[in-house]
């Protein structure tokens, strides 16, 4: 009997020993409950949440579609990482300790926002000018390719002397202007830097309409203002235009000028006009509103 | 800039030291006449010393001009403390002038008290008026309409004749030739005979004008010539009834490379003063002016005529003054006129008409014998536009002998003029645009809905901005109420004043868009819309050094803005471009610069000797003007700081000498712009410099008088 309670009591010593080496140094499956934000461009951050979490960043192994992406910071419950360039969207998958997982919704891998400047895109016109008929056709711009189209609906924005028309609404019975097939829409923001323009969220399209540009193309009513002395045309400044692009993307710009090489000072007799130098942001996801 | 304003030290400094070193003997006769001999008539339509005004008053005397040796209107007030001769640079010819900040438009120009017509675009070229033959210029500063009506907004300037005195005929002929082949001759004749007396002037002016850009075709100033032909009559019917007619007439024509521009002005006054008894007298004065420009411009090789643009403008006025003296110094003054209008010009769908009436009272006291109170108001009532009330009140308070404090607080106004009214005028060669003055904007708007010229949403109606049920509202007039208050000081040989000024202008008249044609042009039409205010402080000193050898110096201080851009800016934040970038950059609001062609700073001084042992003279007069902007060029609609528009701070010297040989001959030398200050026009491209200034002028002048 006694030989049998040393051996019991050795048996649950043992035991007891090797659970709590279990405890320590065994592996124990973590959960993922959470990924945010659930989409994001490369170099976005993201905060994942879950629980037991190792507390060694070496020791996770975390990848989006494939790509291995940077730890930034660990706890038990939350890991903070940013979407490695390559990233593609679908699962994000969580491995360590001989454990694997993926967070409980996929993520979207969204493309850069571009960034960039269109330089003297020409906006002739064969009318008489001074406010003579506008004729000749419209130059139609996509921010998609960031260059000029000829395609009839894959343009978002057309330009003719100062006259800008949007591909959205109707026709507005001017000579020459392109057909609208498209679901543009413009926003004029005033009195504001290009930079604090950080949505299009929240903002009034109007389209082009029957007798009337969303664009009023008269002087100190859109975008330019037209000097008499000078015989200068000049973007307002602090007037961001906010488009809505043919198929439902968002882009803001704001004209720099009006003639050849966007001279500091431009003369009107000198430089050429017609000529429109404009910065822009163009957001190339669906449905995403970020214009920064 | 650092060179040029040593010089000007140099230059003055030296003048000062020459003239007092060679200064020994006193003798009386000065250049400035004496304080007491001064009167004006201008302030209160009565003769009234000038030391003793209650208002903020300038006077030119003739002795001024003739030694200043310059012979036009614009060129002796660009010298006066407060006034300023705006280059009109941008476009190139007149010159507008410019009190306590308040532009030509604002400003009422008078000969011998009745008003010379005839404006290009709201600006009077006072280069027209030839000063040969006058007494004195007397400026009044601050609205006049109480006494003088439309346009006295910002001053009136009166340009008093001379009047004939000696028995004997008298009478003189000058020649000056000036730079710019510029040759000026006057002939005039005087004589006062018993109760007759007449005077007759002759003027002729021709110059080859300049040019301040060298590189491109053609000049700046064409060359041109032009007459002045002035006849005077003086006549005592009785003790009682005195007659005064008068008659001008100016001719002018520019030598432009194609086409035509002449300029022809007339006059014709006639006065009858009817005295009924010390106390009391009457004056009956009918004025009719005519003013007449054509312009032809001329395609050289198909000799076939691009513009044709005539202008005749008439102005008949009947009016009565009487006066009354209660007691010296109490003096009441009431008038009644009618004014009948008429302009006929090629933008005009019709000749146009005016009539007006006005009557106007002014009482002029002193309740206690320190204090002088002038009360007056006048009221226009018109055929086109709203009536207008113009109510004005002066103080002088003399603290001591020596010392007073004048203020005062007036309205003025500006009738809408014809091209806001009737204007009907369709660019067919530039652009098709179209403008509709205020009377006839309806039937404008209507006539191109019927032509089925406007434009049209899908259900067929037409967009209008403006709808046509809020279109034809009559124009109010523009006006303003303007402050004046400062402090004099005369004592011996020094005289200061101090003037602190402020001008609110409410219903300055704009242009706005009243629909967009099919073709993309816009038509305009006219609204009450902007105002402004300009506030300021002018110091004028004089300092007899010596009896005959006199320092005058001046200085204005000026802040002129436009209250909407004020406010706008306020609320919404300013900005502008960064001149690099391109991109737009937030600015504070204090880089605003205030309204178009102000300088903040204005100083003028000015040394007068006269050495009458040799029968000589001399002077020496310097201007100051800080730096102005001509117009916003980064499309925020005001001038700012981050413009390039603006045209660097100048000095102007100007010397002159005389003497007087075989007693009727006097010799003139001189220079205006002794520096020969260019500048550099903020527009001109890099390869193609513009001037501001056409640079030294030097002149000659032979005087023989009899």
């Amino acid at each position: 009997m006694k030989t049998t309670l040393k051996l019991f009591s050795l048996i649950f010593i043992l035991f007891a020993f090797v659970a709590c080496s279990d405890d320590d140094e065994g592996p124990v499956e973590f959960s993922v409950t959470a990924i945010s934000p659930e989409s994001g461009t490369v170099g976005t951050e993201i905060t994942i949440t879950g629980t037991d979490f190792p507390s060694d960043a070496a020791e996770v192994n975390l990848t989006f579609g494939g790509v291995s992406a940077t730890i930034t910071s660990i706890s038990s419950t939350q890991i903070v990482t940013t979407v490695p360039a390559g990233a593609t969207s679908g699962e994000v998958r969580i491995a360590a300790n001989g454990f694997t997982s993926t967070t409980p919704t996929t993520f979207t891998v969204l493309s850069d926002l571009v960034q960039a400047r269109a330089s003297n895109i020409p906006a002739p016109t064969t009318g008489g000018g001074q406010g003579a008929p506008d004729e000749g056709p419209f130059t139609k711009f996509s921010f998609a390719t960031g260059a000029v189209t000829d395609s009839d609906t894959e343009w978002d924005i057309a330009f003719r002397a100062t006259t800008i028309a949007i591909n959205g609404g109707v026709a507005t019975g001017t000579n020459d202007e392109p057909e609208r097939n498209g679901n543009g829409g413009v926003a004029l923001v005033r009195d504001v830097l290009f930079s604090e323009v950080t949505t299009a969220n929240g903002l009034t399209y109007t389209q082009d309409a029957d007798g009337a540009f969303a664009i009023n193309p008269v002087s100190d009513q859109g975008w330019y203002n037209y000097n008499g002395a000078l015989f200068l045309v000049s973007p307002i400044p602090g007037t961001v235009l906010v488009f809505r692009t043919h198929d439902g993307k968002y882009a803001k710009i704001e004209i720099l000028s009006y003639y050849r090489d966007a001279p500091e000072e431009p003369n009107a007799f000198v430089d050429e006009a017609r000529l429109y130098t404009f910065n822009y942001i163009y957001n190339p996801n669906e449905g995403e509103t970020s214009l920064e | 800039m650092s060179l040029n304003k040593n010089n000007c030290l140099i230059i003055f400094s030296l003048f000062l030291w020459v003239a007092l070193s060679a200064q020994k003997k006193r003798e009386k006769d000065s250049i400035l006449t004496e304080n007491l001999g001064e009167v004006v008539v201008t302030a209160t339509r009565t003769v009234r010393q000038l030391s003793s005004l209650p208002l903020p008053v300038t006077l030119i005397p003739q002795k001024q001009i003739t030694n200043s040796g310059v012979t036009r209107l614009n060129e002796i007030l660009s010298e006066q403390t407060g006034i300023v001769v705006t280059p009109d640079i941008t476009t190139g010819g007149g010159e507008g002038v410019q009190i306590q900040g308040i532009a030509s438009d604002y400003i009422m120009v008078l000969i011998d008290g009745v008003p010379v017509v005839g404006r290009s675009s709201g600006n009077l070229d006072l280069s027209r008026l030839a000063i040969g033959n006058i007494q004195q210029v007397e400026v009044v500063k601050g609205p006049s309409s109480a006494l003088f009506g439309s346009e006295a907004l910002g001053g009136v300037i009166n340009i008093i004749t001379e009047r004939p005195k000696t028995e004997k005929i008298s009478g003189q002929i000058t020649h000056r030739a000036a730079s710019f082949n510029n040759q000026n001759t006057t002939v005039s004749v005087n004589q006062r005979k018993g109760k007759l007396g007449y005077s007759l002037f002759i003027d002729r002016l021709s110059t080859d004008g300049f040019d301040l850009a060298d590189g491109d075709e053609g000049q700046t100033v064409n060359p041109f010539f032009n007459y002045t032909f002035n006849g005077r009559m003086y006549y005592d019917l009785s003790d009682k009834l005195q007659l005064f007619a008068s008659g001008r007439y100016f001719l002018q024509d520019f030598d432009i490379p194609s086409g035509t521009s002449e300029e022809r002005d007339g006059n014709a006054q006639l006065r009858i003063d009817h005295k009924l008894s010390d106390k009391s007298q009457f004056e009956y004065e009918f004025y009719y002016t005519n003013y007449v420009t054509n312009e032809q411009t001329v395609d050289p090789i198909e000799n076939e005529i691009l513009l044709d643009n005539d202008f005749d403008q008439q102005l008949f006025r009947p009016e009565v003054r009487f006066n009354h003296s209660f007691t010296p110094n109490s003096t009441l003054t009431m008038g009644g006129g009618y004014n009948f209008e008429s302009l006929d010009r090629s933008l005009f769908a019709d000749q146009v008409t005016f009539d007006s009436q006005y009557v106007f009272a002014q009482y002029d006291f002193r309740p206690i014998k320190k204090l002088n109170i002038i009360v007056g108001a006048r009221f226009d009532n018109h055929s086109v536009y709203n009536s207008q009330l113009s109510p004005k009140i002066s103080a002088r308070y003399n603290i001591t002998e020596h010392l007073a404090v004048k203020g005062s607080v007036g309205s003025g106004f500006k009738a809408p003029d014809f091209r806001q009214l009737f204007l009907d005028f369709t660019n067919a060669a530039g652009g098709n645009y179209s403008v509709f003055g205020k009377e006839v904007e309806v039937q404008g708007i209507e006539r191109l809905i019927a032509n089925d010229e406007i434009i049209t949403d899908s259900e067929g109606n037409q967009i209008l901005p403006v709808p046509l049920s809020e279109l034809g509202e009559p124009l109010n007039a523009e006006s303003s109420v303007g402050y004046n208050l400062g402090v004099g000081y005369d004592k011996g040989k020094f005289r200061g004043d101090i003037n602190f000024f402020r001008n609110d202008f409410t219903d300055l008249i704009d242009t706005r868009i009243l629909a967009t044609k099919r073709n993309g042009a816009n038509v305009f039409g006219y609204i009450n819309r902007e105002s402004v205010y300009t506030q300021g402080m002018e110091v004028d000193l004089r300092y007899k050094i010596l009896d005959q050898l006199t320092l005058s110096a001046g200085y204005q201080l000026l802040y002129a803005f436009d209250k909407d851009v004020e406010e706008e800016l306020a609320e919404n934040g300013a900005f502008a471009r960064d001149p690099e970038t391109l991109e737009t950059i937030r600015i504070s609001e204090d880089d605003y610069f205030g309204l178009e062609n102000r300088s903040r700073h204005i100083i003028n001084a000015k040394l007068f000797y006269e050495i009458p042992k040799w029968g000589a003279n001399a002077n020496l007069r310097v201007i100051y003007r800080s730096r102005f902007g001509l117009t916003d060029r980064n499309g925020n609609s005001f001038l700012d700081e981050f413009d390039n528009s603006f045209i660097e701070g100048f000095t102007l010297i100007n010397l002159s000498f005389g003497k007087t040989f075989f007693k009727h001959y006097q010799v003139q030398v001189g220079a205006n712009n002794l520096l020969d200050f260019t500048g550099t026009n903020p527009f001109s491209a890099p390869e193609n410099q513009i001037a501001v200034n056409p640079g030294i002028q030097i002149f000659g002048r032979l005087n023989f008088h009899f």
